[in-house]
């Protein structure tokens, strides 16, 4: 059972105390005190192939469209119990979904694979359009939002999510390409010591060339014009004070609308 | 004559929300570019959706297929393709749903047309359209141009398109399911209802509902007591539940539940959007975060910018007060 699993690694902007500013081009964030770590849910991707090399036997490899810093990714990801990592030494910022689409096409189209998986979508751009756009181009069938997974005799049966708490239940020949929902698994634990002894797997940066291709036939079909900060829109009437005087205001307000009935 | 496509979905419960949205956008733009509106239907007992589709479009492709009884990605990608090759029309809208997700992306491949996905806004000028999106946790707006095409594909957000009733009364036209082979490559096995969870959260008065911030199991222990003050019950974002720590029947939101409390009260629940759709027929929003720029407080109409475990148990505290 061979598996590759594509990840990227994302600024961490999650938080409060994130703070997100437009940088001087307009096109881009500054990374400021921003934390670079995996994608959540390429997280959930490889540990999922993880398990299934270990309960199958064969190889998982992790693979990557982008510059040298997101080798950090790709250990962490050996790390986790990937064999093997690639990068594509190119800025994939500069790039559309169905660029780095076709540059991983050409990449896994070199590789052995049986199963080959995404995260659903990233965190930072969240387009989700990697995955199908790359099953498409390989001519191998694909199911988005997985949230289980089995595979016996050259067969993946999953379970994918719709709205409203409902799944829908594939059954796909391999090989064949899943996007990872969150809360497939519980991603393992990887310590820094971790980190260290896999430093010895192979980590392999190819180029463009290497590929057959090159930057000028990639011509991106969507172009980003311009980065905004969210406006403010409506907001909520904040309760100021500490928290006894906020949440005391706050109970007034609750009683004042008839929520809280009193005896 | 600029045309614009929309992609209709229907499940076992009727026509998808998503695609009413999208056939109203689908009609603003039309209407701005004094172009035509196409809506498109695949399945079975198409005839019968096909009036409501007519609301807003000037014409209603019912492709009717017995085997399709709610709307799937590979069934409509190879009908949809021929049909998109021979009508090339200006813009093909698809709802990012689930089944959008799956469908958007191969058929942009297929076609060879740029493709903007989960976009907050479309507009078309000139025969250009620009997409904006939502990125980095909600924190930044993206505008993107797609390359002038024959055929461009966007696909649009939940709950950022609301839905006007149509004024058109289009014509239907019910033409053959084109596709003849089997798809034996992927096949659909059935469907998974939810589970019936001890609580019903969507019958609930009062939900308190814990986020991210709760940060551990054990503490969502304070907004039970809170949730017990008020006589509600305790709900989720998706998180809770992907870190376990609370059974999916408890989640609110898109790939959980829609729920109309009277109150709503959001503790450590940052906002992604596919939690507020959820939420948005609540009478009352009440969030609590320590975050000032959290999206929930775009829908809430009280909020509190604080420390979720100092505020929580002394709100619990003083509404054990009021009720003397």
């Amino acid at each position: 059972m061979d598996i590759v699993v594509a990840i990227k690694q994302v600024l961490d902007t999650s938080e409060a105390v994130d703070v997100v500013e437009i940088d001087a081009s307009g096109k881009d964030i500054k990374k400021g005190a921003l934390i670079s770590r995996i994608n959540d849910w390429d997280e959930y991707a490889l540990e999922e192939a993880v398990q299934l090399k270990q309960k199958l036997g064969g190889t998982v490899t992790a693979v990557t469209v982008g510059p040298g810093e997101w080798d950090d990714t790709l250990r962490r990801a050996l790390a986790m119990g990937a064999d093997r990592a690639i990068r594509i030494d190119e800025d994939a910022a500069a790039m559309d979904s169905c660029v780095v689409a076709r540059v991983l096409t050409a990449l896994i189209s070199r590789l052995s694979y049986d199963l080959i998986m995404f995260g659903a979508q990233s965190e930072d751009l969240g387009s989700g359009q990697l995955g199908p756009m790359v099953a498409e181009m390989l001519g191998i069938p694909h199911a988005t939002l997985v949230v289980s997974l089995q595979v016996q005799e050259g067969e993946a049966r999953v379970s994918r999510e719709l709205e409203g708490g409902v799944l829908e239940l594939y059954t796909l020949k391999l090989p064949a390409l899943l996007t990872i929902q969150t809360g497939i698994n519980r991603p393992r634990y990887v310590s820094f010591a971790s980190i260290k002894k896999a430093r010895d797997k192979e980590l392999k940066v190819m180029s463009l060339g290497e590929l057959g291709l090159s930057r000028e036939a990639l011509t991106p079909m969507v172009k980003l014009e311009k980065l905004e900060l969210t406006p403010a829109g409506k907001r909520a009437e904040l309760i100021s004070g500490s928290a006894e005087e906020a949440a005391a205001n706050l109970a007034t307000i609750l009683k004042n609308s008839g929520v809280i009935l009193s005896g | 004559m600029a045309e614009i496509l929309v992609v209709a979905e229907h499940r076992k419960q009727g026509l998808a929300d998503i695609s009413l949205e999208m056939l109203t956008k689908g009609r603003q733009l039309a209407d701005r570019a004094s172009g035509e509106l196409l809506a498109v239907l695949i399945g079975k007992d198409v005839s019968r959706y096909a009036p409501q589709l007519a609301q807003w479009a000037d014409k209603v492709l019912a492709v009717k297929n017995d085997k399709l009884e709610q709307s799937l990605a590979e069934p409509y990608q190879k009908t949809l393709s021929p049909i998109i090759k021979e009508r090339k029309p200006k813009l093909v809208l698809i709802g990012h749903s689930s089944f959008g997700m799956d469908l958007a992306p191969a058929l942009a491949v297929e076609l060879g047309a740029p493709l903007a996905t989960d976009c907050t806004n479309i507009a078309m000028k000139n025969g250009v359209v620009t997409v904006t999106r939502s990125i980095y946790n909600g924190k930044v707006n993206a505008v993107y141009s797609l390359a002038p095409s024959e055929t461009v594909i966007v696909t649009g957000r939940p709950g950022e398109f609301p839905v006007e009733e149509g004024q058109q009364r289009g014509s239907v036209e019910e033409i053959d399911y084109p596709l003849e082979e089997e798809i034996d490559y992927k096949r659909l096995e059935g469907y998974i209802e939810p589970e019936v969870s001890e609580v019903d959260i969507t019958q609930a008065e009062v939900l308190v509902s814990v986020g991210r911030g709760i940060k551990d199991k054990g503490n969502i222990e304070i907004a039970e007591e809170l949730a017990r003050a008020l006589g509600g019950v305790v709900a989720c974002s998706r998180p809770v539940v992907d870190y376990g720590w609370l059974p999916s029947g408890y989640q609110v939101g898109l790939s959980g539940k829609t729920v109309k409390p009277k109150l709503y009260l959001a503790i450590g629940i940052s906002g992604a959007f596919q939690h507020m759709v959820g939420i948005r027929g609540s009478k009352m929003i009440i969030a609590i975060n320590k975050d000032v720029k959290a999206p929930i407080f775009t829908v809430a109409d009280y909020g509190i910018v604080d420390d979720i475990f100092k505020v929580v148990p002394i709100l619990t505290q003083k509404i054990n007060e009021l009720k003397g």
